[in-house]
């Protein structure tokens, strides 16, 4: 029992994070398929216009902290560009004509709603994943009768 | 198409010229869809997608009627202060 206990410990915290990863494999891998399509093309689409209307510059802690932990949410890539990203301005202070990918303005602002946001439905998604693996779980330990 | 593949990621590093004019208020479009998609993906208990889309449908003008409404009180609330 504990031990089964544990492996499905194990999965949740497995299922969360390739719901991280990727936005719907979480669904995919709980045979959601339909769901985790619409999850993945979704979300994608939500971020990919984010990144076009502002640059990939609009991902950056250094500029902008509180849109940048929503679009963690979206992936752990997004915290490797906003490192790249960070790292780019605080070279620029030492080399003032490479400006890295800096972006101001309208742009900017659009640009991070939108990452933002597709980084929070993610979240959600990678909730209810988790929440769905859990629930099928319990359902599944309750009609064993254990 | 190498080129073409790199003129599409080139797109990416600079930031799109857009303008604060009332059109601008469009690009709330594509995100109130997004939303409207992915909630009721996850809210619809079977995905059959003639209930989903219908969902989906219902939600985004939903959403979209309330934050007209809620610019137009706005906008009175505005006008009728600075009148």
């Amino acid at each position: 029992m504990e031990h089964s206990r544990g492996n499905h410990i194990l999965f949740l915290v497995f299922v969360g994070l390739i719901a991280w990863l990727i936005p719907g494999a979480g669904h995919f891998i709980l045979k959601e398929k339909k769901r985790a399509v619409v999850i993945f093309v979704t979300i994608i689409f939500t971020f990919v216009i984010g990144v076009y209307i502002g640059s990939i510059g609009v991902v950056n802690p250094a500029t902008s902290l509180l849109s940048f932990v929503g679009q963690i949410g979206f992936s752990p890539a997004v915290v490797f560009l906003g490192s790249c990203n960070a790292a780019l301005l605080e070279n620029a202070e030492q080399e003032p004509e490479n400006q890295g990918f800096a972006v101001y303005g309208i742009p900017n602002e659009i640009g991070q709603i939108y990452t933002s946001t597709a980084g929070l439905l993610n979240l959600l998604c990678i909730v209810n994943a988790v929440y769905i693996a859990r629930m099928r779980w319990l359902q599944e330990r309750g009609k064993n009768g254990s | 198409m190498v080129a073409e593949t790199f003129f599409l990621l080139a797109s990416f590093t600079a930031p799109e010229s857009l303008g604060l004019n009332p059109l601008t208020l469009l690009l709330l479009l594509p995100l109130i869809a997004s939303i409207s998609i992915v909630y009721k993906a996850l809210k619809v208990s079977r995905m059959q997608y003639s209930v989903f889309i219908k969902e989906t449908v219902i939600l985004f003008f939903s959403i979209t009627i309330f934050i007209v409404v809620t610019a137009m009180v706005l906008f009175l609330l505005a006008w009728w202060l600075t009148a």
